[in-house]
């Protein structure tokens, strides 16, 4: 029987019989080094997209005299744990922790959605005090919520696959 | 036996492959979003620079004791996405607060790489006794109070609301139409009656006035008319004499004053006649 045609099986039937490196399995896994190293790198060009553009936007309106619609602690806080959380998902990939964690960062990510949706519209006077305005942007948010909710089912997807047949996914992961 | 193990190549099991479809939908939603935002926020930007010209109202007397403000306004797109749903309304009140009109425009669209241009008209009633009477005679500030809507790039609502004091400048500031002590010569009785005011108002003043002089009883005595062409900020004095008639006393009466504009005539609030 071929290692191939055990499917789902084979670490299972193989550590039963003898020891197969997973390269003889079909996947080689980066080192746990070279995995930190990369979410690093992904958190760092993330933040600079998802916090520290956001942020410098918001403190720009903030110096023109305008109220911000979320404060920049709270999108530094959500940034700061959404980014943590994406670079334990990536660095623990190849593990049966990797399911429950995309579900946890997906969660996050609908949270921290609704909590801006929650904000919409914003409302802010122009300096001045004549003029003011209020911009809704909830259906965007709403659409925006489409990206965590299915991020949640692709994870929970992944946790009943690690659940049934562990290992199954690294071939496909992290091809040797 | 391990070494002859060669792995070869199968489809991913269902399971993986429909998370994985999840993901990149997820991806591709994410990132088509990012670049939405993205394009709005400039586009948004380029329109918020793009300042609304608005050309000065002009003015004109009309039938019903009416007058017409009539102006308009442009709105420039640059973006490439429409302004949709665009409604404005504004009252306007007098310095005690008296509703005097409503303007309404829309709901408009201006396209993208476009401009609109939306014209305004608004009706002050100024004829004797209506709310906006004053309009004619006193200099005040006009509360304004406008709201408009917009829907920029089909999903996002802005609702701009403004409140701000306009100063009104009263076509017949300081109105005095007075009748002098009469005279006699050759048998008749004649009257000075003199009219004098400012026109503070921004627009000309072309037509007449006319009057009648009536007694306590209401019976007219005399009559006339003074011509008028009045730039914005000209001042207005003119006496004309009245034959009165014989054996009517306007003294204790009232003038009765009438403008006629382009065919359209507005009745002014009586004069007492000391």
């Amino acid at each position: 029987m071929s290692v191939a045609s055990l499917g789902g099986t084979a670490a299972t039937s193989a550590r039963a019989t003898a020891p197969l490196s997973p390269e003889a399995l079909g996947y080689r896994i980066p080192s746990l080094p070279y995995r930190i190293l990369i979410a690093a790198l992904r958190a760092v060009l993330s933040f600079v997209f998802f916090v520290a553009v956001p942020v410098a936007a918001l403190a720009y309106i903030h110096s023109r005299g305008l109220a911000i619609p979320v404060s920049i602690a709270a999108v530094t806080t959500w940034g700061i744990v959404l980014l943590s959380l994406s670079a334990a998902k990536y660095v623990l990939k190849p593990t049966v922790a990797y399911g429950p964690l995309s579900v946890a960062l997906a969660l996050v990510f609908f949270l921290y959605l609704y909590y801006l949706l929650s904000l919409s519209p914003y409302r802010f006077v122009v300096p001045g005090g004549t003029v003011s305005l209020a911009a809704g942007y909830a259906l965007f948010i709403e659409i925006l919520m489409i990206v965590p909710v299915v991020e949640m089912i692709a994870g929970f997807l992944t946790t009943v696959e690690d659940l049934w047949s562990p290992r199954e996914r690294l071939p496909f992961d992290y091809p040797a | 036996m391990a070494a002859l193990v060669v792995p070869l190549y199968r489809r991913p099991p269902f399971i993986y492959r429909l998370a994985r479809l999840l993901r990149w939908v997820g991806v591709f939603v994410l990132v088509a979003l990012v670049i939405f935002a993205g394009t709005v926020a400039y586009s948004a930007y380029e329109v918020a620079h793009a300042s609304i010209q608005s050309k000065s109202f002009t003015g004109v007397f009309v039938s019903n004791g009416m007058i017409e403000l009539s102006g308009s306004f442009t709105l420039t797109n640059p973006g490439i996405y429409p302004i949709e749903g665009l409604v404005f309304a504004a009252h306007i009140a007098n310095d005690s607060g008296v509703h005097l009109t409503t303007i309404n425009v829309g709901p408009e669209t201006v396209e993208g790489h476009s401009s609109g241009l939306f014209p305004i008209v608004a009706w002050l009633p100024i004829s004797a006794s209506s709310a906006a009477e004053s309009l004619l005679f006193v200099d005040q500030y006009l509360k304004v109070n406008a709201w408009a809507n917009v829907t920029y790039a089909y999903m996002f609502p802005l609702s701009v609301a403004l409140s701000e004091t306009r100063s009104w400048g009263a076509p017949f500031a300081g109105f005095h139409a007075t009748v002098g002590t009469p005279t006699y010569s050759n048998g008749n009785v004649s009257a000075p009656v003199t009219v004098s005011f400012a026109n503070h108002a921004s627009f000309v003043e072309q037509g007449s006035l006319s009057f009648v002089l009536e007694s306590p009883a209401s019976v007219a005595c005399g009559g006339g008319s003074f011509s008028l062409d009045v730039n914005p900020g000209s001042l207005y004095d003119q006496t004309q004499y009245v034959t009165l008639n014989t054996g009517c006393n306007p003294s204790g009466g009232l003038l009765e004053v009438t403008l006629t504009f382009e065919g359209s005539t507005t009745s002014l609030p009586p004069e007492p006649i000391p």
